[in-house]
């Protein structure tokens, strides 16, 4: 198959998106999410999107018995673990690298292509790494906020971490025309199933944008830090009642 | 669903009896720890009874949970600017609103999926504060997977509470506040409370 223009097609289509974003106006977070506008209109065009694949995400998960898709979920986890191999030693977590290792050898040999998480039941510890916690683990900690056509929620740091991780990734190679185009969408779809049940909560919220972009990006910084964050400062919080407060109550509390 | 269960269920670690509490550790690390045993121990062996009348348990919940938390300071923080120049007792009735809320459905997570799950609870490590801490919990899942629950505690004249809830790094605190704050400042918070007094604001993970 000659090289697919996907790519191509998602960079058009975000200028395309770009092109129609004057129209809003309102900023919920200027500082995180500069493109605020911009991505309203790529999580418009995905939720539009999602009209197709949601229907094919719900049968799927009727039709496959939960064993079976947890095989599979342990099938694409496995196929992660090149990416976090490398980006572990990019960010001189050596030791942890040799866990992945571990991980990925094993699965794939008696696990049968990673279908059994036998690492796991061994007592290897798993990780997740890629571009994007590597080069915030560089010190480019700070990125806006961006949507990107199909894939969902990223930042900018984040998007082109997964742009240049997807050149040897062995499911994500196939967007540059060298794997199986299959696998990319089966693995969309294997993915789409795991956020039905918190469809309601989008839907019902009164941001949905704001509400993915939340748990989004909580989650990343998550994942950046390895699962230990630093503790959220929760009297930024406060600070919007305080000369409030001070004015009413002289002091108290 | 993942990310939902176990907010829910993780928030149940904090359910207890209070006079359990009372007689050992008053930590947040022994708070929550003991708190864990109990509850699950309580909810298995009367798993029948609550299946058939959910409010006992959500009794229950509602008697022994709420001196563990600190509700108003939870909704000072969602509120946030929102809150500017409203009544002390409407926060509170706000408060009181989203905490039935919640129990609601805990109690329903709860019976749904206390037998297929554990607990543990790390030890205190970092971030001791005089004032703010953090428990550290792991909840380990039937698909053998496991996933961080963090709480976060205050000291209050009353002793430490429980005024925010981690799950995967997510805060329910900020996730909620993000939500609510705008829609106190478009709606008013009158039809807010009302909204959650009928049900219908599902709220977000």
């Amino acid at each position: 198959m000659p090289h697919p223009r996907t790519l191509v097609g998602i960079v058009l289509l975000s200028l395309l998106l770009v092109g129609c974003a004057g129209t809003q106006s309102r900023n919920t977070d200027p500082e995180m999410d500069p493109w605020e506008g911009y991505n309203r209109k790529v999580f418009a065009f995905n939720q539009g999107a999602d009209k197709i694949f949601r229907p094919i995400a719900v049968a799927y998960d009727k039709i496959t018995p939960d064993p079976l898709q947890r095989g599979v979920g342990n099938f694409f986890r496995n196929l992660d673990a090149p990416v976090t191999y490398v980006n572990q030693v990019l960010q001189g977590k050596f030791k942890e690298s040799l866990s992945t290792l571990g991980r990925f050898l094993a699965n794939s040999t008696f696990g049968l292509f990673g279908f059994f998480d036998i690492a796991s039941q061994m007592g290897i510890p798993f990780y997740n790494e890629d571009l994007g916690q590597t080069m915030a683990s560089w010190g480019y900690e700070d990125s806006r906020y961006m949507m990107i056509p199909f894939f969902g929620p990223s930042t900018f740091r984040d998007g082109t971490g997964r742009l240049a991780d997807s050149f040897y990734h062995p499911v994500g190679r196939a967007m540059h025309g060298y794997g199986e185009w299959g696998l990319l969408i089966f693995r969309g779809i294997d993915t789409r199933a795991r956020y039905l049940d918190q469809d309601a909560e989008l839907n019902e919220a009164y941001d949905p944008y704001v509400l993915m972009r939340d748990v989004w990006w909580q989650n990343r910084q998550y994942q950046i830090y390895d699962g230990d964050p630093p503790m959220m400062d929760y009297d930024l919080y406060l600070e919007d009642y305080a000369d409030e407060e001070e004015a009413t109550t002289a002091g108290g509390n | 669903m993942k990310l939902q269960i176990l907010l829910l269920l993780a928030l149940t670690g904090i359910f207890s009896s209070g006079a359990l509490a009372q007689t050992q550790g008053d930590d947040p690390v022994s708070l929550v720890e003991n708190i864990t045993g109990s509850i699950f121990a309580d909810v298995t062996e009367n798993l029948e009874e609550y299946t058939a009348n959910p409010e006992a348990l959500e009794e229950l919940i509602r008697t022994d949970l709420m001196p563990l938390l600190d509700i108003n300071y939870s909704a000072r923080l969602i509120l946030g600017r929102a809150g500017r120049g409203i009544e002390k007792e409407k926060i509170e009735e706000f408060a009181t609103s989203m905490s039935n809320l919640l129990i609601d459905r805990y109690s329903a997570a709860l019976l749904q999926f206390s037998s297929q799950i554990k607990l543990r609870v790390l030890p205190q490590r970092g971030d001791l504060n005089e004032k703010l801490t953090r428990v550290r919990t792991r909840v380990t899942l039937p698909s053998g997977g496991e996933a961080p629950v963090d709480y976060a505690f205050r000291k209050t004249p009353q002793g430490w509470k429980a005024f925010d809830v981690v799950v995967e790094g997510i805060s329910y605190v900020t996730t909620y506040r993000n939500q609510i704050m705008p829609e106190v400042q478009a709606n008013g918070i009158d039809s807010v409370i009302e909204r959650l007094n009928s049900g219908q604001l599902e709220l977000a993970e």
